[in-house]
């Protein structure tokens, strides 16, 4: 690890949904994402940053361009363009390190050949041939995609984010190169929502979505300077001082990792959730299958290994306040379970 | 070729049995009959998020029978129809009866560029051997497969036509970069898009074959097992797939049965009219509806394994052949006017609400003072005190409803902006590459038309001392054009007049202005918005970006007093003056809701004289774009104020009725008996 880079994650005040919502995306990577709303200043960004120090290792094939694991798709290998590395896969085998899951950041600015990859100029102009050069979404392969203020990607950004998102496939037709490379990544947003809303079909692709605001309580916000201070004053120490939260943080996320498929659910739990999403009003199956697979990571990360009724209904909060279907220009609820109130009394 | 189809194979390993999908029977049936008779013109599938769109294309891919191609041919021909081969395959005819292979499934990305779909020069080719080869496009590669586009209503709609176009006819034919070609690309075409994100050209959901509408299951255990199912598949795969690979192979083996059935499967002649009345009574335009619907019941039968199809196989596919082909019929001539004209029910809430209630015990506490503009001049005490004696009202927004398309039209000018209304070409770097062009522009180099231009070239320029493969020369030079949508400026002028008041009119304009919001909001516009009222107008919202505020106000905004209706255009001339000042290459778009009977004139004038020659000097601003929106209630008496307006404007006119979207999607399963 490298220490002193980033605030630690365990040293971040409060922002316990945030966290957590981020946390079980770690843990579980099928939950495809995390969506954290908030005004600015709330450590949207520093959270998100901050993931990359405990995250688990993987194992992954040396300077792949692809972050390919080792014999995951050796098709792909055949038409790489890292030479020395292709030989390295197809005749015997290839090293194969271990590292950290990498945090992989879209700027808002940045150009669709840069996302989904392009022709290499080099290639095409000194040996006269075509090969693809890999973008963002090929660095974001098993690992987090994060895209600091989502709501101003461009439109057609986001048009090729959502193609790769849907099938954790990139696939590239342009410009004289047609390549596809797996693109599975877990998509984290962070946006204020003062600055316009996402668009509908985006949204539905982060599983979680957290709303977040500033703390209202004064030792709080204490602990907050107090806590940036020490950090500015000496990051190497601040770290050093986090280390073992951090760890012990890390040693967590890895036991529910392997925990989760031992975790069983009751058949009457999985009424509760189909229930809980057609009383809410949601498009789709996607909330379902989120408030599932949520509930069971919840439990894992508790240290379970049966849901009960209270995961699901924080996964609810965690996975319906973006997927409820609203009115038009309404804001996004923040409060699940007493809009599940009122619409039953409503429909009564 | 066969790296290819190796290519697929990796993909699709964790394809989602199409068996194990939960309900979405019409969807599967689709799918079903398009892989057994692709002429039946493929499928569009709309739906909400996370109806198993995708997973039921890419699941129907997974288990389609092998065909037998050509070895070696890039188009896949079928050894056993030498009518349909290849350029290369009728120039040297296969020896052998070929082999077999996986039907292709090709995945049409939102970024794919025009030749890289239609096919184009090879640039290896033409500068290590100097020669002029056509290279495949994505049409070759999925010929006698399935072309699938993904959120289809995002793409280019110039790349939607060439591809429906190639689809039809089954023959790709490129003249393009001094290569003519053409070859054949029969292929099942497949798209699926979610209405919320903005809809298809009507002429482009014409051209499916097949349209259905999924949505999400209401049934508690269906919901239930839907959800294991999809965990037990993500948390085990293997294991998952093993368990309905017997089902899977069950309806694999029935569609390639009734492939093979189905040129011997007979149409009885005497139910054909029966489909014309079908399509006539449906309002369907054109003929291909009938066409479509005879060969779906044609591969229905074959599917069910019967000699020939009845009217059971008719009445089931109609409605996937007429879902998106129903034309609305012309709006009955408007019944004398009830007191209250009856709004669709609102969508979700079933409510029994009256949307147009006037509510005079509220006003008092939703219109404080202060949120008013004071007015400045108090020159006639006399109209002011009259028009204070008017009763103010707040009316409720009525049913708002998805508008029209209405943008502005694309030109040559470079913008700079994000939005989704109107397509500009951008000088930023940003947007997508459309094509290339040879003069310069900036320095947004096209490398890959930049090499094919110079590939043709390489064998004179080479020479021995050089590094380089390809020698490129000034005038081989191309630059990117790029094209991106940007929203427009809105500005709304909205009548807010007593007359607007009379009989729920302002709940239905309120509305219908919430509606234009909203279609704002989607299409990332700046709004401003101008009320007139009394003997004043209003400036309610600057220019912004957030239709939010927008909406907050338009609630608020009370009702009363007389209609200076010039006062209204002039103080939306005003800032439009200001606006384009600030953005000169902007194209605003003003939206004037009223009905057209002004009273109150700024000068000496007639009021109505005054305001259409207004209108009139307004129009000398070329760059402005005007609507005019009728709120006149269809009656006995009619002025046709508004559409004078509209007139001296310029303007599009429409009634409110008129601006909704044709709602070519109807539910028509009900009317089909």
């Amino acid at each position: 690890m490298k220490p002193g880079r980033n605030y630690p994650f365990a040293a971040i005040v409060g922002q316990d949904r945030m966290k957590l919502g981020l946390i079980l995306n770690v843990i579980n990577p099928t939950l495809s994402g995390v969506l954290i709303r908030g005004e600015k200043g709330t450590a949207k960004s520093t959270a998100v940053r901050s993931l990359a120090e405990i995250l688990p290792r993987i194992e992954v094939v040396k300077d792949c361009l692809f972050q390919l694991a080792p014999g995951e798709n050796i098709q792909l290998c055949r038409e790489c363009t890292n030479a020395e590395c292709r030989e390295q896969v197809l005749h015997g085998s290839p090293e194969i390190i271990r590292r950290e899951i990498r945090v992989i950041e879209l700027p808002v600015g940045a150009t669709e050949d840069r996302v989904v990859g392009t022709l290499d100029l080099e290639q095409a102009l000194k040996k006269g041939e075509k090969r693809f050069e890999p973008g963002i979404l090929a660095a974001a392969h098993r690992g987090i995609l994060y895209v600091d203020e989502v709501n101003l990607l461009d439109d057609h950004v986001v048009d090729v984010l959502l193609d790769s998102a849907a099938m954790g496939v990139c696939t590239v037709e342009r410009e004289g190169v047609s390549f596809s490379h797996p693109a599975r990544f877990t998509l984290v947003g962070t946006m204020n929502p003062e600055e316009g809303e996402l668009r509908p079909q985006l949204l539905d692709r982060f599983g979680l979505c957290v709303n977040i605001a500033s703390l209202q309580q004064v030792q709080d916000r204490v602990a907050i300077m107090a806590r940036r201070a020490a950090f500015e004053a000496d990051p190497q120490k601040f770290c050093r001082d986090w280390e073992g939260e951090s760890q012990r943080l890390v040693e967590n996320i890895v036991q529910a990792m392997a925990r989760y498929p031992q975790v069983t659910i009751d058949r009457k739990l999985l009424w509760e959730i189909a229930s809980y999403c057609l009383d809410v009003g949601v498009d789709g199956h996607r909330g379902d299958i989120i408030i599932l697979k949520t509930a069971k990571t919840l439990a894992a990360y508790q240290e379970r290994t049966a849901v009960n009724k209270n995961d699901i209904d924080l996964a609810a909060e965690l996975a319906l306040p973006h997927r409820i279907r609203r009115q038009p220009l309404q804001e996004i609820s923040l409060d699940i379970s007493e809009v599940r109130h009122q619409r039953k009394l409503g429909s009564r | 070729m066969d790296d290819d189809n190796a290519k697929t194979g990796v993909i699709s390993r964790k394809v989602y049995p199409f068996a194990a999908i939960v309900g979405q029977e019409e969807m599967k049936l689709a799918l079903i009959l398009n892989a057994i008779d692709p002429r039946v013109g493929g499928v569009l599938i709309r739906g909400e998020k996370g109806t198993a769109k995708s997973t039921g294309v890419r699941g129907l891919a997974a288990l389609l029978p092998e065909i037998k191609v050509v070895a070696g041919c890039r188009f896949r021909c079928d050894p056993e129809a030498p009518e349909d081969y290849c350029r290369d395959c009728r120039g040297q005819p296969p020896q052998n009866g070929g082999v077999t292979s996986r039907v292709k499934f090709v995945d049409l990305p939102l970024n794919a560029t025009e030749d890289m779909v239609l096919g184009g020069i090879d640039f290896e080719a033409a500068v290590k051997q100097g020669t002029r080869q056509f290279q495949p496009g994505l049409l070759a590669k999925a010929n006698r497969g399935i072309l699938y586009i993904d959120e289809v209503n995002l793409l280019d709609d110039h790349l939607v036509d060439i591809i429906l176009d190639t689809a039809a006819s089954g023959v790709n034919v490129v003249e393009r970069e001094g290569i003519s070609f053409q070859h054949p690309a029969r292929l099942i075409l497949v798209g699926t898009m979610n209405p919320e994100e903005g809809d298809l050209r009507p002429q482009l959901l014409d051209r499916f074959g097949l349209c259905i509408e999924v949505h999400g299951s209401a049934d508690l255990e269906a919901r239930v097992e839907l959800m294991q199912r999809r965990e037990d598949f993500d948390t085990q795969p293997e294991d998952f797939s093993a368990a309905y690979r017997a089902e899977n192979e069950k309806i694999a083996h029935q569609i390639a049965q009734a492939k093979k059935n189905l040129p011997n499967v007979r149409f009885p002649k005497h139910l054909r009219p029966l489909i014309s009345e079908l399509c006539l009574s449906h309002k369907v335009a054109g003929h291909r509806a009938d066409i479509i619907i005879e060969r779906a019941a044609l591969a229905l039968a074959a599917y069910r394994g019967k000699a020939e199809a009845g009217m059971e196989e008719i009445k089931e596919v109609a409605a996937m052949a007429l879902l998106h082909r129903r034309r609305e019929t012309m709006p009955p001539p408007p019944p004398p006017p009830p007191p209250e004209p009856p709004l669709p029910e609102p969508l979700r809430d079933d409510s029994p609400e009256d949307d147009h209630r006037e509510e005079p015990d509220r006003q008092e506490n939703q219109l404080p003072e202060e949120t008013m503009p004071p007015l400045p001049q108090d020159r006639e005490a006399a109209a002011n005190g009259r028009d204070n004696e008017v009763a103010e009202h707040i009316f409720e927004v009525g049913t708002t409803f998805k508008v029209k398309r209405f943008s502005q039209d694309k030109d040559r000018k470079l913008r700079r902006g994000s939005g989704r209304r109107s397509r500009t070409r951008t000088a930023l770097k940003q947007g997508r590459y459309v094509k290339s062009i040879e003069h310069r522009h900036g320095d947004d180099l096209a490398l890959d038309a930049t090499v094919r231009a110079a590939a043709p070239y390489q064998h004179r320029r080479r020479r021995p001392d050089s590094s380089l493969a390809v020698h490129i020369h000034p005038e081989d030079v191309r630059h990117k054009v790029r094209e991106k949508r940007i929203g427009n400026f809105l500005l709304f002028i909205v009548d807010a007049s007593g007359s607007m008041g009379a009989r729920g009119r302002m709940a239905a304009s309120k509305g219908a202005i919430m509606s234009l919001l909203l279609d704002a909001y989607q299409k990332r516009d700046r709004v401003a918005m101008v009320s007139f009222r009394k003997r004043e107008a209003w400036v309610n919202l600057p220019p912004t970006s957030s239709i939010e505020m927008a909406g907050k106000l338009l609630e608020e905004m009370p009702v009363g007093g007389r209609t200076p209706l010039s006062a209204g255009l002039f103080k939306g001339y005003e800032i439009l003056r200001n606006y384009l000042l600030k953005d000169p290459a902007s194209e605003p778009i003003v939206i004037v809701i009223t009905d057209g009977k002004a009273n109150i004139a700024c000068g000496e004038s007639n009021p109505v004289t005054e305001a259409l020659s207004f209108a009139r000097q307004m129009t000398q601003e070329e760059r402005i774009k005007f609507i005019v929106v009728d709120t006149e209630e269809a009656g006995i008496v009619s002025f046709g104020l508004a559409a004078e307006l509209a007139a001296a404007l310029g303007a599009n006119y429409f009634k409110i009725e008129d601006l909704k979207a044709n709602e070519l999607v109807d539910v028509v399963r009900r009317n089909i008996s």
